[in-house]
């Protein structure tokens, strides 16, 4: 069982998945935009990932070792309260480093690439990151270990969650039925998580379980009135994988040299992306507060202006 | 390298460019005929809805856009059949390249370095003072 990779095994699926949504697509079967440069970038930007991944795979194996060496419980890979358990516990893990992944800039620079597509067809699912290993946001994972879930139980329910986000990025299918839809993350609710409309922007963070959004108040359902239009507060004009691997540690880079203080660079590298010191970019929390305002000057009612602003703990988001 | 890893790199590979081909071949990307005035000024309200747009060009074939905004310029640039916005002052806008019919404006950015859009002419004739 240790040497099972859910994502390995379930690559001839994604290749069979996306000529199937094309064909669907090419027959006016199912709703699919393909534009072919931007798929390529998306495929060759899941390719470069799996590589890119092989460069830091030794040094987190050899972390979760570790700190399974000290761990707290042991837990039985043979157990199926041990896989229903590390379900929800990884689901979880899973929900926090996506919306930290959102929230801060340093994490969002190796997470933006996934969002830089202006489509939203299975392609996109693949448009994975190459600095995640170098960004760190494996050691969220971490205490898994050190409660007592062998590290390659951990490696496979990731690698479960993965398999399971691949299918949600489609336009082929509408809604799944009500009860799927309060319960799972869906391609209704991941087509909100990838728009860049001010209403959609830091929502619906979920990996299987769409039920840590509504818990944590960063559920949005997807409205017939408001289409999703996809992509990322300032799009990419650009298809080179290596730009759009890197634009935004550049940027941080670029913003660095100009920091005026350390605490401007630590907000530059920690703050919301979109944070500046004279204001002059915006933050998604900005963003989702203008447009609130204006919905309110157009008539909606105070309230239902505050139900649809950001609440101010959290979404300072992720504008590119 | 192990073999097992050139292997199956090299299959990736093929599939990606099987992909592509594929999706070339479906013609299924998002219907772009181009940029109008009504289009642009949609587009560029969409990413700077705070911003008016004074006077607004539209480059050859509709493949992109100029805006004048008081001291800013807003540029449309053509990505696949998308579009990407940016910002940028007029002075760089205006007197930025002009050769063959074509302004190439550096934008300066990884994520977008430069905005190449098609002109009769270059400034414009309309160009208010």
């Amino acid at each position: 069982m240790d040497d099972i990779d859910p994502v390995g095994l379930a690559v001839p699926f994604f290749i069979l998945a996306i000529v199937l949504e094309l064909l669907l697509g090419r027959l006016g079967w199912a709703r699919a935009r393909y534009e072919p440069k931007d798929t390529f970038t998306s495929l060759a930007m899941g390719l470069g990932s799996s590589v890119a991944g092989l460069a830091t795979a030794g040094v987190i194996f050899a972390a979760s070792l570790w700190v399974y060496q000290h761990r707290l419980f042991d837990i039985p890979m043979t157990a199926i309260w041990a896989w229903v358990l590390i379900f929800l516990l990884e689901d979880k893990t899973y929900y926090w480093f996506h919306r930290l992944s959102h929230e801060r800039r340093f994490w969002w620079a190796s997470h933006v690439n996934h969002h830089t597509s202006q489509h939203y067809n299975l392609s996109t699912a693949l448009r994975q990151t190459w600095t995640g290993g170098v960004a760190g946001t494996w050691l969220l994972w971490l205490p898994l270990s050190l409660i007592g879930f062998p590290p390659a139980m951990v490696a496979i329910q990731k690698g479960i969650s993965l398999v399971y986000q691949f299918w949600i990025h489609t336009e082929a299918i509408g809604r799944m039925p009500r009860w799927f839809e309060a319960v799972f993350n869906t391609p209704s609710h991941h087509r909100v998580h990838h728009a860049r409309n001010p209403r959609y922007l830091d929502r619906n963070y979920a990996g299987i379980l769409i039920i840590w959004d509504r818990m944590f108040g960063t559920f949005q359902s997807e409205l017939e009135a408001e289409p999703c239009r996809y992509g990322v507060v300032k799009n990419l004009a650009t298809f080179n994988p290596i730009r759009v691997a890197f634009h935004e540690w550049a940027a941080i880079g670029r913003d660095l040299l100009r920091a005026r203080s350390l605490r401007e660079a630590a907000l530059y590298v920690f703050g919301p992306p979109g944070w500046s010191p004279d204001g002059s970019r915006e933050t998604s929390h900005q963003i989702r507060a203008r447009w609130a305002a204006g919905q309110g000057a157009e008539g909606l009612s105070p309230a239902a202006a505050e139900a649809i602003a950001p609440t101010p703990d959290a979404h300072s988001g992720s504008p590119a | 390298m192990d073999k097992a890893f050139l292997i199956q790199f090299t299959g990736s590979m093929a599939a990606v460019a099987v992909l592509v081909g594929l999706a070339a071949w479906a013609r299924i990307g998002r219907p772009s005929p181009g940029l109008d005035e009504a289009r642009a000024r949609d587009l560029l309200a969409e990413d700077f809805p705070d911003r008016q747009v004074d006077q607004l060009w539209i480059a050859r074939e509709g493949r992109g856009a100029l805006a004048r905004s008081g001291a800013c310029a807003l540029v449309l640039i053509q990505v696949g059949d998308g579009y990407a916005a940016r910002r940028l002052s007029w002075c760089q806008a205006s007197s930025a390249m002009f050769r063959n019919g074509l302004l190439d404006i550096h934008l300066d950015e990884v994520a977008a370095p430069r905005a190449v859009l098609a002109f009769d002419n270059w400034p414009p004739k309309d160009l208010a003072a």
